[in-house]
């Protein structure tokens, strides 16, 4: 798996001292040197994972300025706990797992909505469904459901998609067996498709209609 | 015939239903962080790093007072259940009426309690005055 900070580091790798390239060893040789009292270093880790934090917060919350609120807000929380950092994990799990945590709770005194699931907004019908901007506003209607699922099945729903369809990682940040973010995904989905049944109808439409064009004409 | 075709639109539509959720949730578009953020970050950390490190609880001038109490609300206590422990034995389901010894005790038990309040009292302004005058 790769994030996108991940990414950057590794086309950037050629700027970085030869004996430096992964971000991992990044990461570990600014952890070192931030904990031998040189502040700046954690420049080099917001940085890197800024991208990844913000990203993640606005799956949380779908608001841009919480996001970044809440991201400072992990990133704070890093740099004090940076110490109990034992490296058991990789950086970017314990980063992820901790950010998870700063997310949870704030949402949890300020939930991001409150509307239930049956009343978020159902996407429009199947006859505007070529219509570009229709279909972003269906797709926006869906990721907004998500944040008005269940909290246990809120979490698992948001973590799985940012880590790319991970379980074992979206399981790893969110702290919990794998079985148990499987079983919580699973029921995730049904509830969704059951709030969105034209959802998967439309879908299957443009799929049949992909696949046999001639069935259009 | 129409059997099979059912069958398989049905195993089709198995097959599909995550799929239009998967590719709603999975497809996102990146954010990018504002050009202000990373500043805004390190300006923090920097505040909280350069902060002075808080000012730990003066447990050396504290125990005399937190001891005082102690001796205070454990002797208070102690004369409270000496006092109330006869008149709750004095009793009797077979008499009405309180009797006179309960009532002394009662009293005596009152004025425990009320000694106790304004030891309470006392210690909580005495906290209060030396919060404001910065002692403690």
């Amino acid at each position: 798996m790769s994030y996108p900070a991940e990414r950057h580091e590794l086309n950037a790798a050629s700027q970085s001292p030869p004996e430096i390239h992964a971000p991992a060893d990044r990461d570990l040789a600014d952890i070192i040197r931030v904990l031998a009292g040189d502040i700046q270093a954690f420049e080099g880790i917001v940085r890197r994972w800024q991208g990844p934090l913000i990203n993640m917060a606005w799956r949380y919350c779908r608001d841009r300025g919480r996001a970044e609120e809440l991201a400072q807000e992990a990133f704070l929380r890093a740099w004090r706990a940076l110490p109990q950092w034992r490296r058991e994990s990789s950086f970017s799990t314990w980063l992820f797992a901790l950010a998870a945590n700063v997310f949870r709770s704030d949402l949890k005194r300020f939930p991001a909505v409150d509307v239930p699931l049956e009343a978020a907004p159902e996407p429009s019908g199947a006859a505007s469904q070529h219509n570009a901007l229709a279909a972003q506003l269906n797709a926006e209607s869906v990721r907004r459901a998500v944040l008005a699922l269940p909290h246990r099945y809120r979490e698992p729903v948001i973590l799985f998609y940012f880590h790319e369809m991970d379980v074992a990682a979206a399981a790893r940040t969110i702290r919990l067996p794998e079985g148990t973010v499987k079983a919580r995904l699973s029921r995730a989905r049904a509830l969704l498709r059951k709030r969105f049944p034209h959802l998967e109808a439309q879908h299957e439409e443009m799929e049949f209609g992909t696949l046999n064009p001639g069935k259009e004409a | 015939m129409n059997q099979t075709q059912t069958n398989q639109t049905d195993n089709i539509h198995t097959e599909l239903a995550p799929a239009a959720i998967d590719n709603i949730l999975a497809t996102e578009d990146q954010l990018v962080p504002t050009s202000g953020f990373l500043a805004s970050v390190m300006e923090r950390v920097r505040e909280e790093a350069t902060a002075p490190p808080p000012i730990p609880f003066p447990w050396r001038r504290a125990i005399p007072g937190i001891l005082l109490a102690a001796v205070v609300f454990g002797g208070g206590a102690f004369e409270f259940v000496r006092h109330a422990l006869p008149a709750v034995r004095e009793l009797s389901l077979t008499q009405p009426h309180l009797s006179a010894a309960f009532d002394h005790s009662l009293e005596q038990a009152a004025w425990v309690a009320l000694a106790l309040g304004v030891s309470l009292f006392s210690w909580l302004l005495s906290k209060r005055l030396a919060g404001r005058s910065g002692l403690l």
